[in-house]
């Protein structure tokens, strides 16, 4: 399964609901659309990664280097993400602590 | 189905070109082997995450790697364990780049993290990542 990407604008943020797969191969289209996003002056962004089905060490690195591009301009960056497998790949990397996981789009928005 | 009774050995390799896009192909002869060997989900997608990450770290989005045409070789076995190497010619840095996405993150966080009993060797013929798994 490829990567797909739909962005909206919502309660002042932008949102990105990703599917399929972040990896090696589809990771720099994520990339690619975030910093598209943020030259276009979208600095706070909510990714919903509900719709993932794999994520690796390469997808990782582009939501970090996502949430220092978002930073840079004093913005923010939220997850939503409630699958179990993809939250163990957070912790384990130690990635849990540095991103706001949410567990729904409301809850993500809610957050002020 | 192997658990249980009497237990035959698997063995599948599989060699790819030095290509992104073939990775996922590697994921899922991975998770193929593993569900031969149990029928844990969990056990099944973590086989499957770990070998793709190991062989997308020889498929090498890495700069260092480039120019490497050595194609990606990746066996597995299913015996008493799974035992999985994923083989190439390159060298793979052990440290991250400084300008890396992923700067601050051990690069092997994630391979480590998953799997017990991990290595990596590195030889003038180039790196092998072997990782093993007892059955579920």
């Amino acid at each position: 399964m490829d990567l797909s990407l739909e962005t909206r604008q919502e309660d002042g943020y932008t949102i990105i609901e990703v599917g399929g797969e972040i990896d090696v191969y589809t990771a720099p289209k994520l990339r690619d659309k975030i910093t598209e996003l943020v030259g276009n002056g979208d600095y706070n962004l909510v990714i919903d990664m509900e719709k993932v089905d794999f994520l690796d060490s390469t997808g990782l690195g582009v939501l970090v280097g996502g949430l220092k591009k978002v930073r840079a301009h004093d913005g923010s960056m939220r997850l939503i993400c409630n699958q179990e497998r993809l939250l163990k790949i957070f912790r384990i990397t130690g990635l849990a602590k540095v991103f706001a996981i949410h567990g729904s789009q409301a809850d993500a928005l809610a957050e002020r | 189905m192997l658990s249980g009774g009497a237990r035959t050995t698997t063995g599948i390799s599989v060699t790819i070109v030095r290509d992104p896009a073939l990775v996922r192909t590697v994921r899922l002869v991975a998770a193929a082997v593993a569900r031969r060997g149990s029928r844990d989900e969990e056990f099944v997608e973590e086989v499957r995450l770990a070998v793709g990450e190991a062989c997308a770290l020889l498929v090498g989005a890495d700069a260092s790697l480039a120019g490497v045409a050595d194609p990606v070789e990746v066996s597995m076995r299913l015996e008493d364990r799974l035992r999985v190497v994923v083989r190439s010619g390159g060298t793979v840095p052990a440290e991250d780049e400084p300008t890396s996405d992923i700067d601050g993150i051990e690069p092997w966080a994630l391979l480590r993290g998953l799997i017990s009993d991990f290595s990596v060797q590195r030889d003038v013929d180039g790196t092998a990542l072997s990782m093993s798994w007892p059955l579920r």
